[in-house]
């Protein structure tokens, strides 16, 4: 699925807004991480992906843990 | 009898080395020296080191729970290693599968484990019937490396390539002396393009006396020429060392060195200590003889510990005494750091061949482009630089008919797809008896 698709079809779960493709910070021990997510344009909540999450996401804590 | 209180003795099976009769053998360590020792009622005792020093064999394994697949049985079994194709007592799955494009070469090696240089080559129908026994046998997730004699030789490489490819398997390797690489920029980006991810590069030293010695010819410009081609075409580029004892084995700290600086184009170093089946120079004396322990003590020694025997792990797929390796990641300082961590990594248990074919396929293809993005913040920048910094280092030692051990075959996850389309143990396919005859492999016409 695209960037620009995983947003449609969400909504927000805390004040119902629309969700939008934003660029997310994360930080993680000493990693700092810019990531383009559907966000809610309201409140600013971001929808992770089981993809991501368990995908670059799992891979990038592996490294940051030295796993 | 009373054995010496520092002896340890494990019982297994091997080959005469004259008459490739199935005979006892025994795994026999003393102090800290290993040997296959073994007894043919005609031919007399053979005694072979198979592991030498630290790290001790005591403490190299790894728990594996075995994995069986094969299904071959002949109409007359004879056993262990005479039925092969594979059969159900097998206890690992392919994680790589050779297939053998050529009996060509363009170099007389005084090493080649197919002592190759002449004969006919099978035609793509029959390429594609072994494509399709690995894929029967084994499934599309292997490494399918394609070899020879040398396999760039045939010029419609490209088109066997995009076969395999077509056909499923996503991991297609290359195993290739360099010379027409380097000789085409072009050829690379061919190869590249028909859907190849990295080639396994025989590298044996980083001066030219080696190669007069082991390959016939100076061919070190070549090798770096074909670096640089393989590089500009985005392959990821394995160096493969053969080892020989008072040729190249000081040389080894050398190879690594060259291979970080020419890293991530170089994503790693296969070692392979020499084998004595197809074509050799004779049988090797016993200091002649170059074990997995002697080459990790020499990789710390030589590279004055920047890589250590620490960092080291006994293997998750192919038998615990077939191979190590280790990984490594170049930090911006120059220093490396060892991402094996073997009280952790080393002590997994595995089914199968588990993560080690994605994990390889991974390590040995080439680093993205350097584009001119500035997003170096984002999550793929991050995974991509480590992926790009990472080295493999790792070292495999087949066996030949004199340190054959029925117990490590039965292991092995590393197969080549012989002519009549049967999988056969690489080892076992290239073994050769004293006296030159094969097991399996067929003479060149």
């Amino acid at each position: 699925m695209s960037v620009s698709n995983e947003a449609s079809g969400w909504s927000c779960s805390i004040c119902g807004g629309e969700l939008e493709i934003t660029k997310v910070a994360f930080t993680y021990m000493k990693g700092n991480f810019e990531v383009d997510l559907p966000a809610c344009r309201s409140c600013g909540q971001v929808l992770v992906s089981e993809e991501l999450a368990t995908g670059k996401m799992a891979a990038a804590e592996r490294i940051l843990e030295d796993k | 009898m009373m054995k010496p209180n520092n002896v340890d003795i494990t019982a297994t099976m091997s080959l005469c080395p004259h008459c490739l009769a199935r005979i006892p053998a025994e795994r026999r360590t003393e102090g800290d020296d290993t040997f296959l020792v073994k007894s043919c009622p005609d031919h007399g005792e053979f005694r072979t080191p198979v592991w030498r020093g630290e790290p001790r064999i005591s403490s190299w394994s790894r728990p594996k729970k075995p994995f069986h697949s094969g299904t071959h049985l002949p109409l007359e079994p004879r056993g262990c290693p005479f039925d092969c194709g594979i059969c159900p007592k097998h206890r690992q799955q392919s994680c790589t599968v050779l297939i053998e494009v050529t009996g060509r070469c363009n170099l007389a090696c005084q090493f080649c484990f197919a002592a190759a240089g002449t004969g006919d080559d099978p035609s793509l129908e029959t390429i594609e019937k072994w494509y399709l026994t690995a894929l029967e046998k084994s499934g599309p997730h292997n490494i399918i490396q394609l070899s020879g004699g040398e396999a760039t030789l045939r010029d419609d490489l490209p088109a066997i390539i995009t076969m395999g490819r077509e056909l499923g398997f996503p991991f297609i390797q290359l195993n290739s002396n360099g010379v027409r690489l380097a000789a085409d920029p072009a050829y690379a980006r061919e190869l590249k393009k028909a859907g190849l991810f990295s080639v396994f590069l025989q590298f044996d030293g980083t001066d030219d006396r080696i190669y007069q010695t082991i390959r016939g010819r100076a061919l070190l410009a070549e090798k770096l020429k074909a670096i640089d081609h393989c590089a500009a075409a985005g392959l990821g580029v394995v160096l493969v060392p053969t080892i020989v004892a008072g040729v190249n084995s000081d040389n080894i700290g050398a190879i690594l060195k060259l291979a970080l600086e020419l890293s991530p184009a170089v994503r790693g170093v296969h070692f392979q200590p020499a084998s004595y089946f197809g074509r050799h120079p004779g049988v090797p004396k016993t200091c002649e003889r170059v074990t997995l322990p002697d080459l990790m003590r020499a990789i710390e020694g030589q590279t004055g510990g920047l890589m250590k025997k620490e960092h080291f792990c006994p293997p998750g797929c192919e038998h615990p005494l077939c191979s190590f390796h280790g990984n490594f990641l170049r930090l911006p300082s120059g220093e490396l750091k060892s991402l094996t961590t073997p009280a952790a990594e080393c002590t997994i248990e595995t089914v199968g061949t588990g993560r080690a074919v994605s994990y390889v396929a991974q390590q040995w293809s080439a680093p993205a482009p350097v584009s001119c993005c500035c997003d170096t913040n984002s999550l793929d920048a991050f995974l991509e630089n480590h992926h790009s910094n990472t080295f493999a280092v790792s070292a495999m030692a087949f066996q030949d008919v004199w340190n054959l051990d029925l117990e490590r075959v039965q292991e092995c996850c590393i197969h080549v797809v012989a002519p009549d389309n049967r999988l056969i143990p690489f080892c076992l396919y290239n073994l050769t008896s004293a006296g030159g005859k094969p097991l399996y492999r067929r003479r060149p016409c």
